[in-house]
């Protein structure tokens, strides 16, 4: 692939002149100078992720000592009530979202990779405003499209259905899905698009064979976002969901905010539970998503 | 290119194990991941909705209304609603048809739903709304038809910490009125402890919990900018200036108002009926008085707890089985359950009686209840949810420090008679 | 482009039809599902809908009352200063951190990339729970955060009760929330750029900042304009986390567009649609005028 062949390339290239030179000094200090930038990741990362480590020392806070002044770095009177809570309640949900989101995100690629196939390569009329309009399609509050849905999917008889939430759901990645293929297959070189119109292949050939396998990167990424985004939502599984037998984790986490009382300790501990997948799905994704989504990832 | 396809088969492959096994989960708990009885016909299953998120299938709750089901020969499929969500959602779903056959709304919404033509009155639906206290019938009654029965009441009164008090000297038995609760607070506070805590925030809680010192200084909601009403709000002010009351309860709602008091730090707290549970696992000894009007007396308090009601369907058939329901739920028996799990004060009088007898620290809510007034009463109405906001918003802007009490009511004052 | 003439057997519209074709999904799909909620919203803008009208129907029309109505709120001018504040300064800091922390993670040191990946963390968790744990981390007298400044020796601040600081605190939760997509649309572009072209730079003798200057920025252009575009339409709908921190108060201090609208709609017990809808059309204008400035300015790229 040529855009692993340019970062493999330059890697090799960059570690060349610390063997060439073969001082073990220079060697040395740059490990200490690695190492030293992996300190200040850490800190960084520690910084960016306090509120998270907050969410789960309030996770383990018994509800007495939720509002102590001052409060307490650790929670030192813990309780796993919000977690024995969590895990006899809401597994049912975390499943229901996991199916939701990757529904979403199949059917997030199958109306957008053609979509950015076709604006980046096949240079339709009207395409540009066909991106406008995508942009704009953006701009609309969730809350608007949220009850918009309510009509369609009452009328269709999906409402409380979890394909009708897929569908919902779908609209928050979609036209971000067109954006980011357009802007990557525009940059997969005409020369792979030349070489498939000689052997003959007609336009679905080339989507299928070529440019697909190549825009991994981009598939990862669309993928990535739409899950996280169909994961988090709340609006549309608030307004178009409740009543139904299957409920995303968005909705579980209401079960502890009645309407007097709150069991936050189990909110949070919802939470925790929930990032859990999600966290593994990044790690393992992030890989793809990395290496290269915009234009000129593949040119030179 | 091995590696990364075989990395990607990996994850391919991870990622469908997981879906499997959420499929499983799912699969095997799908009977508890929402509340409804067996799927069945439509004309056999009627909705109910209800603000209560906290209560799924195995819960009293659930089992009480699909029992009142059984009884009337119909299924019953629950949903619950986060309370401030469920008006939107009513009148979108009335809109498309798509109406509950029983509804159950915190009581200031009912005046909206009813002036929308959302709810049938009881005179259509025959509900019986005998048995219920005049005082708490009010707030769902407007132009002289009733619109729904209180499914049981709860009201604010101030929580005491017997500790904190004691070890400051306050006897609770002698706050009848404003200037003996300031002198406690100031007490309190000369003991280095926290004075109260309440909510004041820009929602309709903050209202609620305004109302009982703006009804006790004789202020009417008709009229914010009295100087009853600007008496009401230089109070809270002044325990603010003076560190009486913590500076979050600008943004605090009624639970967080409450943990901050169980923390155990503060003397008072204004709360309501639905925290008396919470109050027996405080860890320290409490106890309750009625909040004191400005002069002497007990305060009114507003109303809390909602109603049941039967919205407007374009079958009228089904109104028979509701009004059946309906009764289920709020009959002598099912209502005592029902209040005691939702910490209320039942709506009928017999009733309170039993719950009395059962026990007794509910004899002062009792009391708190029966002189408590419906915020929409007096008629307001549907002209309730315009001063609430702009009294919320005074009360918010005195608190921050925007506005001074007179200026921020005169202000409140204007916006309502404008909008009209 | 060389193109041999035994290949040119397709006819200009045939290659139309196979890119429409290929447009067919999301043309219906924009047809289906963004055509009525839009409409829709313009409608309940242009008529004087009461809660009896939206259920019953047959509101009366009111051509631009409800704009007008709205104009003249005294909430107007400060919703929009706020909508504006708000959204500028969580771009310009998202995007910055976001770039820092991009750049940083690019020199492949020891678990940069499993830290990368961490720094996603804050977007898996619903928006509900970020916000409220945002919220208690400020509380005026049990967050830690006030905690913090009096270790420090710092007077506490009124993070979320105090009209002069709501705003700040609302777009330092909306900032910290938004890094991770920052993060990862500038990494991907960095990604992008050939390592050659750093190498020679190197040999030649430039100092990292101006490697960054000359090679990094004026290359990201494209993936930065995305990125600011995308950044300036989310943001601008943001709603959530400032509704649960502050509900837009107190008395407006941190009320924008998005809670204002929907505060005028659902925030309170009797909704007022019309005016709820008009300002959320004003707010798809205000996103579509960056829209248009973005649209120009690649037009003008690509023509150059």
């Amino acid at each position: 692939m040529p855009a692993q062949g340019t970062v493999r390339t330059a890697r090799t290239v960059r570690t060349a002149p610390a063997a060439r030179i073969g001082q073990v000094g220079k060697r040395s200090r740059s490990r200490n100078r690695t190492r030293g930038k992996t300190v200040i990741g850490v800190l960084l990362t520690a910084v960016m992720l306090f509120p998270v480590y907050w969410m789960i020392n309030e996770s383990l806070t018994r509800d007495q000592d939720m509002r102590k002044s001052p409060p307490s770095w650790f929670p030192l009177h813990g309780t796993l009530a919000g977690y024995s809570a969590v895990l006899h309640d809401q597994l049912p949900y975390l499943g229901t979202s996991l199916i939701v989101g990757l529904a979403t995100v199949a059917l997030t690629l199958v109306v957008s990779a053609p979509a950015g196939y076709s604006l980046a390569k096949l240079r339709p009329r009207g395409g540009a405003a066909l991106s406008f309009v995508l942009l704009v399609a953006q701009m609309i509050p969730g809350i608007i499209m949220a009850m918009g849905f309510y009509a369609i999917l009452l009328n269709t008889h999906l409402i409380n259905t979890l394909p009708g939430l897929v569908v919902a759901d779908s609209t928050l990645a979609v036209p971000f899905g067109v954006l980011v293929f357009t802007a990557f297959m525009s940059g997969i070189p005409e020369e792979l698009m030349q070489a498939a119109r000689t052997d003959g292949a007609g336009p679905l050939r080339t989507f299928w064979s070529i440019v697909l396998p190549v825009s991994r990167n981009a598939l990862v990424t669309v993928s990535l976002f739409t899950f996280l985004w169909a994961w988090s939502d709340f609006i549309f599984a608030s307004t178009l969901d409740s009543g139904g037998g299957r409920q995303p984790i968005t909705l579980g986490i209401y079960h502890y905010i009645g309407n007097n009382n709150q069991q936050w300790n189990a909110v949070m501990a919802t939470a925790v539970v929930a990032s859990v997948p999600a966290t593994v799905l990044l790690v393992l994704a992030q890989r793809y998503v990395a290496a290269g989504m915009t234009t000129g990832a593949v040119k030179d | 290119m091995s590696s990364a396809a075989s990395s990607r088969r990996r994850t391919v492959g991870t990622l469908a194990a997981l879906a499997l096994v959420a499929g499983a989960a799912t699969a095997c708990s799908s009977s508890s991941a929402a509340k409804s009885s067996s799927s069945s016909a439509a004309s056999g299953t009627y909705t109910v909705w209800d603000p209560y998120p906290q209560f799924d299938n195995g819960s009293a709750w659930v089992k009480l209304l699909t029992k009142c089901g059984t009884d009337a020969g119909v299924t019953v499929k629950v949903t619950a609603y986060d309370t401030t969500d469920l008006t939107s959602k009513a009148l979108l779903a009335a809109q498309q048809g798509n109406a509950p056959d029983v509804l159950i709304v915190d009581n200031p919404v009912v005046s909206t739903l009813a002036d929308a033509g959302v709810l049938t009155d009881t005179g259509t639906t025959k509900i019986d709304t005998s048995a219920a206290e005049p005082n708490l019938l009010a707030a769902g009654q407007l132009n002289g038809k009733t619109y729904g029965v209180p499914i049981g009441a709860n009201t604010l009164a101030l929580y005491y910490n017997k500790t904190i008090l004691q070890a400051a000297g306050v006897d609770p038995a002698s706050i009848k009125d404003w200037d003996s609760l300031n002198a406690a607070l100031a007490k309190v506070k000369a003991a280095g402890k926290k004075g109260i805590t309440f909510s004041a925030i820009g929602t309709e809680e903050g209202s609620f919990q305004f109302l009982p010192w703006f009804w006790g200084a004789k202020a009417d909601l008709t009229k914010l900018d009295s100087p009853q009403a600007v008496d009401a709000l230089s109070l809270w002010t002044t325990w603010l200036k003076n560190g009486y009351a913590p500076n979050s309860v600008i943004n605090d709602t009624q639970t967080t108002s409450w943990q901050e008091f169980a923390a155990g730090d503060t003397a008072f707290s204004e709360n309501g009926t639905w925290q008396l549970a919470n109050a027996n696992k405080a860890g320290f000894p409490f106890g309750i008085i009625p909040i004191p009007a400005k002069d002497g007396g007990t305060a009114p308090a507003p109303t809390g707890g909602e109603f049941v009601t039967v919205p407007v369907q374009s079958d009228t058939g089904r109104y028979a089985t509701s009004e059946k329901l309906v009764a289920c739920l709020t009959n002598a028996d099912n209502a005592f359950t029902t209040d005691t799990t939702l910490s209320y004060v039942a709506a009928a009088d017999a009733v309170q009686t039993k719950q009395v007898a059962a026990d007794a620290e509910l004899g002062t809510w009792v009391q708190a209840v029966h002189a408590a007034k419906g915020r929409t009463s007096d008629n307001l109405g549907t002209k309730y949810p315009k001063i609430s906001e702009q009294m919320w918003t005074a009360v918010q802007a005195a608190l921050s420090g925007s506005a001074n009490p007179a200026g921020a009511l005169g202000t409140a004052q204007k916006s309502v008679s404008s909008a009209g | 482009m060389v193109r041999s003439t035994s290949t040119r057997f397709a006819r200009p519209s045939s290659s139309q039809w196979a890119a429409w074709a290929f447009l067919t999904p999301v043309t219906a799909y924009l047809a289906l599902f963004y055509a009525y909620p839009l409409y829709k919203n313009i409608d309940l803008s242009l008529r004087n809908y009461t809660v009896g009208s939206f259920v019953h129907g047959g509101a009366t029309f009111a051509g631009f009352g409800n704009y007008t109505k709205v104009f003249h709120d005294p909430t107007f001018s400060p919703a929009l200063l706020h909508t504006i504040v708000f959204t500028v300064a969580s771009l310009v800091f998202q995007f910055t951190i976001g770039l820092a922390l991009a750049v940083f993670f690019h020199q492949h040191f020891r678990l940069s990339a499993t830290l990368r990946a961490l720094f996603l963390v804050p977007w898996l968790l619903p928006l509900i729970v970020s916000a409220s744990t945002w919220a208690w981390m400020l509380n005026s007298d049990s967050g830690v955060v006030n905690y913090g400044l009096h270790l420090l020796g710092v007077a506490p601040v009124d993070w979320l009760t105090s009209p002069h600081w709501s705003l700040v605190s609302v777009i330092i939760a909306n900032i910290w929330i938004g890094i991770p997509f920052n993060l990862v649309l500038l990494y991907s572009g960095l990604q992008s750029i050939p390592e050659a072209l750093y190498e020679a730079a190197a040999i030649d003798g430039a100092t990292p900042w101006q490697q960054f200057r000359r090679i990094t920025f004026p290359m990201l252009r494209p993936v930065s304009a995305i990125t600011l575009l995308l950044g300036w339409v989310y943001t601008l709908k943001v709603f959530d986390i400032i509704w649960i921190m502050t509900k837009g108060g107190p008395v407006d201090s941190s009320t924008t567009f998005a809670t204002w609208s929907y505060r005028l709609g659902f925030g309170n017990l009797l909704p007022k649609f019309g005016p709820g809808a008009a300002v959320g059309n004003l707010l798809v204008v205000l996103a579509l005028i960056l829209g248009l400035v973005y649209i120009r300015t690649q037009r003008r790229a690509q023509g150059a």
